[in-house]
């Protein structure tokens, strides 16, 4: 017998979950260091206001205004002629973005085209996202988990939150997110579409803008499975045998991609974005991709 | 068994079919146990499969391959044998074994031996006696009945006799036989051929009464060697067989004295024909060491031809009437004479000038030829000598000259000839010199190329008989006989009407001159041995014998002399099997055959009723266990196959993946591949051509496929997207973009080809850099992109590793000077007003070939007028990723500085770039437009 295409992490039980803690909390700094890594990358275009005000970045000099405060006076500007400067701030309003992550036993798949798990990766984006929105100065919390930190170390602050809390399986209610702020939800989405589609809605009703990210992993799309092969359902651990799997590769093909397409339609009848990744490409192009559409987002408004 | 002629060596093992019940039992407690699969997406799988295909159990086809498979082994293993020997001994009685022991029996004797071997053991069994007749070389002593240990101690002693049988005689020592002990079973152990007798010992069989039995064997091997014929330019033979319809190939070797091979020729015998041909045509003085011919696929005596004195060397005797001057030899009339005789015949000089004595002195040493050059008158009892000669087989060739034109007419001569000689291009004559006439067809010349540069001065003359044209086997242009030749009983006359020196013509000095003689000489016949003496008796010792297998052996005692009398040719008998008969300095040979043999299969119907009819156990008996092993080991791979299939390991996508299946999955991505290999190169050849089709009808831009299959990814996502905008802002509409194999697909149809320096893709090697070449110097334009302005300290300088990589790849082509892009360039112009050419980076120049130095009085140009397209564009600004849309037509990349019309200037870099290269220096010439204008309409 071959081995498996397919495998997971071992689920652990309530009793264990200091355990999985203490494994997490060694996950996440690596986790970290990776986002960071690949948040390097997609340093370009991350930018202010374009206009001046409480920010950290110089915008301009300007001459000094009578009334102003005076601590706003550029002294070594100022000494160069005979006007007194003010040394102007780019304005940079903190944005507020919700992020989220399934962690869901489905999430923990991984095959062997795969390089990790779903769940590996999806964290890998969220904290690489957060570690970006973070050096912009975004207030970032993670639903269900962490209130909104503004802090240039907002993205280990949420891992830290992250191992406090036990894994989220289930679709985030979102009742804390407001008006005029993003939410990131990555997810495999493979939970009840009705489920979903009731909770985004609950997001958007309250002005929410959303961006998903579908983490795919190739053996789930491409189905490379053959002869007779017994499935497992990791959430439910319902079990199908199907004879001669090879012959169910193209129907399951269309119904995958159909599902997709749904997700993706949901996504847009909200007007939020979607983004497909596959777990055996690199977690940049997701995050490329994020953040082409938040930023086109915010230009576009 | 079952009605089937089947037996088993060893039936005790069928007991374990018993067992077979038992495998079935366990076959189908173990079914294949599916593999587990961890699958999230299973609720979208469950829509698909609704319940539990597959059984618990192993497929029932499975089973029975499986269950199939164990039965045949245990079958193999019982040793089955399919017709097994059918004779069996029954009746009471004496029991007579009619046993063909001639040539033809060799071949399977052991099979025959042991046939009759088991006949005997039954005739132990039966307590009954046994008596052998012998159809070659009959031995009455085997004839008496005898008890089984002394049948077998004869029978053990029988081997294959080099003779014919004799079936006749056979037939009468049978009749003899049954009268005397009228035996309870008669069985005829036949070679499968049938001859002269027969007929009768079928009939002496059908006297016999009691159980009569036919075993005759498989003719299909049978081939036996008829006479050779040592003609002048070939040795020629036959190799007979029984018909048959089949083709088939023997293989025909030629022994020297010493037993060394010197020819060897592969005889095929057409389909249906009993006989084939076979020429040895080595050169004639290898053919005539030949003694020995035999079939290498046949060992008997029968396939065994050996050749005597007949077809050696010729013996030659020289006569002159000139005395030999020895200071002058070339002036000596026997001198061309014996240089041309020496490459095929033992030349003897006669000791002396004078013929009577000389004669009988040369023909005492046994000449089968003798040469009289230029002699004139014979002394009768010479000439009553060598008439005798000629008349046993003897070949006179006489050479004209000074003497023999003097001397008139003798009866030595093949015609009868005029006074005197006459003279071609002399001082006195009006005739030019003749040449040689084309041999005729009746000549034994024939066949020879007519010397064209041989020509005849003097000659004695023919006179006009009316069979002067029959005897004559060369003539001149005119049609006077050259050469001319009678039969003499057995012998020969020849007369060459030229002398046997240079002097009446330069015949003798000719190549030509040599295969004249040659062929005169062949037709010789061997003297020696029978033209000895001719009277009384002569008796030759066996010198070398065949045995039964066609083996020379040393004679033993039984082997008689030869006796040759007058009239009489020498008979194979079993006193005097085939062999060499004489001495080592000549010997005689008796061959089996004789000539215009055939070989015809025992008919079968001529056993009348009451007779069984049979073959030999080996030729007919099948040993089943080697194929139903092979049969077995068949099913056993078609059960490795259809687990793996069952299993799903059969896909190209499996075989693909790294795992630990072993020599199965190795033996089938072995036959994947096979297959894989006899599918590829067609949908590959099909694929390029439809291609190039669709690259030829539409203007497209084109990408190098790199090998890194993320820069070949953002190339196409660039193209698509620079496409996109081209099509929306100027009048070329590109076709899809195209990504490019630089080793294999055609270039020539794509105007400009975008190749971004990957450091993980391989370098080109120099076939492909060699087509580059030839791109660029057709006019194509590239644009190399080493995509690192954004990267590393130095950022798109010239020592980044993309640049160095480019500068190594394009060391090995022809590169004309590169100067960045400078403001006057048409490339700014060519499209959009531009200064800079910015990609996702900034900052990084565009490099284009050199143009031409400005003359002082274009410095106030507007564009340069550059002549032709730069063919190289080097950018390091990552054009492509600017470029980059996905498929909703959103941008893939962010641009690197925050100048959000960067995206929008990239993509303006791009339409110049592609005008540039579409358009090449029209902008450039459009500065003129003013001037133009001006001098056409004042």
């Amino acid at each position: 017998m071959s081995p498996a295409i397919g495998s997971a992490a071992p689920r652990e039980t309530s009793r264990e979950t200091m355990a999985r803690a203490r494994a997490r909390a060694a996950l996440i700094p690596d986790l970290l260091v990776e986002a960071r890594k690949v948040a390097g990358n997609v340093f370009a275009g991350w930018h202010g206001r374009r206009k001046r005000g409480i920010g950290e970045d110089f915008w301009q000099f300007r001459p000094y205004v009578p009334g102003e405060n005076m601590a706003a006076i550029d002294w070594r500007r100022s000494a160069r002629d005979d006007h007194v400067y003010v040394r102007d701030r780019e304005w940079q309003a903190a944005h507020m973005v919700w992020l989220w992550v399934d962690e869901s036993p489905s999430m923990l798949f991984k095959s062997q085209t795969a390089r990790v798990p779903k769940q590996s990766r999806s964290l890998v984006i969220a904290f690489a996202l957060a570690e970006l929105l973070a050096r912009s100065g975004e207030r970032l919390g993670w639903l269900g988990v962490s209130r909104p930190i503004t802090s240039r170390h907002a993205a280990e602050r949420l891992g830290e939150a992250l191992i406090a809390t036990p894994p989220q399986s289930r679709f985030p209610t979102g009742t804390e997110v407001r008006n005029h702020s993003d939410v990131v939800l990555i997810s495999d989405f493979l939970q009840p579409l009705d489920e979903i589609s009731d909770r985004i809605r609950s997001m958007a009703r309250n002005g929410a803008r959303g961006h998903l990210v579908q983490v795919v992993d190739p053996a789930e799309e491409d189905f490379p499975y053959a002869g007779r092969v017994e499935f497992t359902d990791p959430e439910t651990g319902e079990r199908l045998t199907a004879g001669n799997a090879q012959a169910l590769k193209s129907g399951y093909g269309a119904l995958f991609s159909n599902h997709i397409e749904e997700v993706r339609s949901l996504a847009r009848s909200f007007s939020w974005s979607h983004t497909l990744h596959h777990t055996d490409k690199l977690a940049s192009q997701a995050l490329a991709s994020l953040h082409v559409h938040m930023t086109q987002g915010r230009g576009t408004r | 068994m079952l009605g089937l002629p089947l037996a088993f060596a060893t039936p005790m093992i069928l007991t374990a079919l018993v067992l077979l019940p038992v495998i079935w039992w366990l076959l189908r407690l173990t079914p294949p146990r599916p593999q587990t699969e961890l699958f999230p997406p299973l609720a979208i799988l469950a829509r698909l499969v609704r319940k539990e295909e597959t059984p618990a159990k192993s497929p029932w086809w499975l089973t029975l391959l499986r269950l199939l498979m164990a039965a045949l082994v245990i079958l193999a293993m019982a040793g089955p044998v399919l017709n097994p020997r059918a004779a069996k001994l029954a009746g009471e009685g004496p029991v007579v074994m009619v046993l063909d022991n001639g040539w033809a029996s060799a071949p399977d004797w052991e099979d025959r031996r042991d046939a009759a071997l088991a006949l005997v053991g039954e005739a132990e069994t039966a307590s009954r006696t046994v008596a052998f007749v012998e159809t070659a070389g009959l031995d009455p002593a085997a004839m008496q009945p005898m008890d089984a240990a002394a049948a077998r101690a004869v029978l053990s002693g029988m081997e294959p006799k080099p003779l014919k049988p004799d079936h006749a005689a056979a037939a009468g020592a049978l009749s003899r036989l049954v009268a005397e002990i009228s035996p309870g079973s008669v069985f005829l152990l036949s070679d499968g051929l049938s001859r002269t007798g027969t007929d009768s010992l079928a009939a002496a069989m059908a006297n016999a009464g009691g159980q009569r039995s036919v075993i005759a064997a498989r003719t299909d091997r049978i081939v036996a060697l008829d006479t050779v014929r040592n003609d002048p330019d070939a040795m020629t033979g036959t190799v007979l067989r029984t018909p048959s319809a089949e083709a088939a190939a023997v293989t025909v070797e030629a022994f020297d004295l010493k037993g060394l091979p010197l020819a060897r020729r592969t005889v095929t015998f057409e389909p249906g024909a009993d006989n084939a041909q076979f020429r040895l045509d080595e050169p004639v003085e290898l053919r005539n060491q030949i003694v020995r011919i035999s079939v290498t696929e046949m060992k008997s005596a029968g396939a065994v031809q050996l050749l005597d004195d007949r077809f050696r060397r010729r013996l030659v005797g020289l006569i002159s009437g000139e005395a030999a001057d020895v200071s002058q030899p070339l002036l000596a009339p026997l001198y061309y004479i014996s240089k041309a005789l020496s490459p095929f015949g033992d030349v003897r000089e006669a000791s002396t000038p004078n013929l009577a004595t000389a004669v009988p002195e040369l023909i005492g040493q046994g000449v089968a030829a003798l040469v009289l050059a230029d002699v004139g008158t014979i002394p009768e009892e010479t000439e009553k000598t060598l008439s005798d000669w000629i008349a046993k087989g003897g070949m006179l060739i006489r050479f004209a000259g000074p003497r023999l034109a003097a001397a008139g007419n003798s009866a030595l001569l093949p015609v009868r000839l005029r006074d005197g000689d006459r003279s071609l291009g002399g001082a006195l004559s009006w005739e030019s010199p003749k040449p040689v006439a084309p041999f005729e067809r009746g000549s034994p010349f024939f066949g020879l190329e007519p010397p064209k540069e041989v020509t005849v001065q003097r000659q004695v003359l023919a006179l006009q008989d009316f069979d002067l044209e029959a005897k004559t086997w060369a003539a001149l242009d005119d049609g006077t006989p050259l050469v001319t030749a009678e039969r003499r009983d057995a012998g020969w006359i020849v007369l060459f009407h030229v002398s046997s020196d240079a002097t009446w013509s330069n015949l003798p000095i000719s190549g030509t001159f040599v295969d004249m003689l040659r062929r005169v000489v062949s037709q010789s016949n061997s003297t020696g041995i029978r033209g000895d003496g001719g009277t009384g008796d002569v008796r030759l010792p066996p010198l070398n014998v065949l045995n039964g297998r066609g083996e020379l052996m040393p004679p033993d005692v039984a082997v008689k002399p030869v006796v040759l009398r007058q009239n009489e040719t020498p008979k194979v008998s079993i006193d005097n099997p085939p062999g060499f008969y004489g001495t080592e300095d000549g010997f005689l040979s008796l061959n089996l055959f004789e000539g215009g043999e055939k070989l015809t299969p025992l008919d079968r119907s001529i056993f009348g009723g009451g007779v069984e009819v049979s073959s030999f156990a080996r030729d007919a008996a099948v040993d089943l266990k080697p194929w139903l092993l092979a049969l077995a080991a068949l099913l056993l791979v078609l059960d490795c196959l259809a687990v793996l299939w069952i299993a799903g390991s059969l896909r190209p996508a499996n075989l693909r993946r790294p795992t630990g299946r072993g020599a199965a999955t190795a033996a089938v991505a072995a036959l994947a591949m096979a297959l894989a290999f006899t599918a590829n190169p067609p949908r590959a050849a099909a694929q390029d051509s439809d291609a190039d089709f669709a690259a030829a009808l539409t203007t497209r831009l084109a990408y190098v496929i790199t090998g890194d299959s993320t820069v070949d990814e953002i190339s196409r996502a660039g193209l698509t997207g620079l496409t996109q905008f081209v099509a929306s802002r100027t009048a070329l509409e590109p076709g899809e973009p195209v990504g490019l194999d630089l080793a294999t697909d055609e270039l020539a149809f794509y105007p400009l080809i975008y190749w971004p320096i990957s450091l993980n893709a391989p370098l080109p090697d120099a076939a492909t850099m060699a087509r580059v070449d030839t791109f660029m110097k057709q006019g194509g334009t590239i644009l190399f992109d080493t995509r690192d302005q954004g990267g590393g300290v130095l950022g798109g300088t010239a020592n980044s590793p993309e640049a160095q990589r480019l500068q190594l790849m394009l060391a090995s082509l022809d590169i004309p000077p590169l100067e960045a892009v400078p403001s006057d360039h048409v490339l700014t112009k060519a499209f959009y007003l531009l200064t800079s050419f910015p990609g996702r980076y900034t900052g990084g120049d565009l490099w284009v070939e050199q143009s031409v130095v400005r003359n002082v009085e274009d410095a106030d140009r507007p564009a340069r007028a550059g002549d032709g397209v730069s063919t190289i564009l080097i950018t390091s600004n990552d054009l492509a990723a600017a470029w980059a849309i996905d498929s909703g037509g959103q941008a893939m990349f962010p641009t690197a500085s925050a100048d959000i019309t960067q995206r929008e200037m990239a993509f303006r870099s791009g339409v110049n770039i592609v005008m540039y290269a579409m358009t090449g220096n029209y902008k450039a010439d459009q500065v003129h437009i003013p001037a133009l204008l001006e001098r056409l309409g004042q």
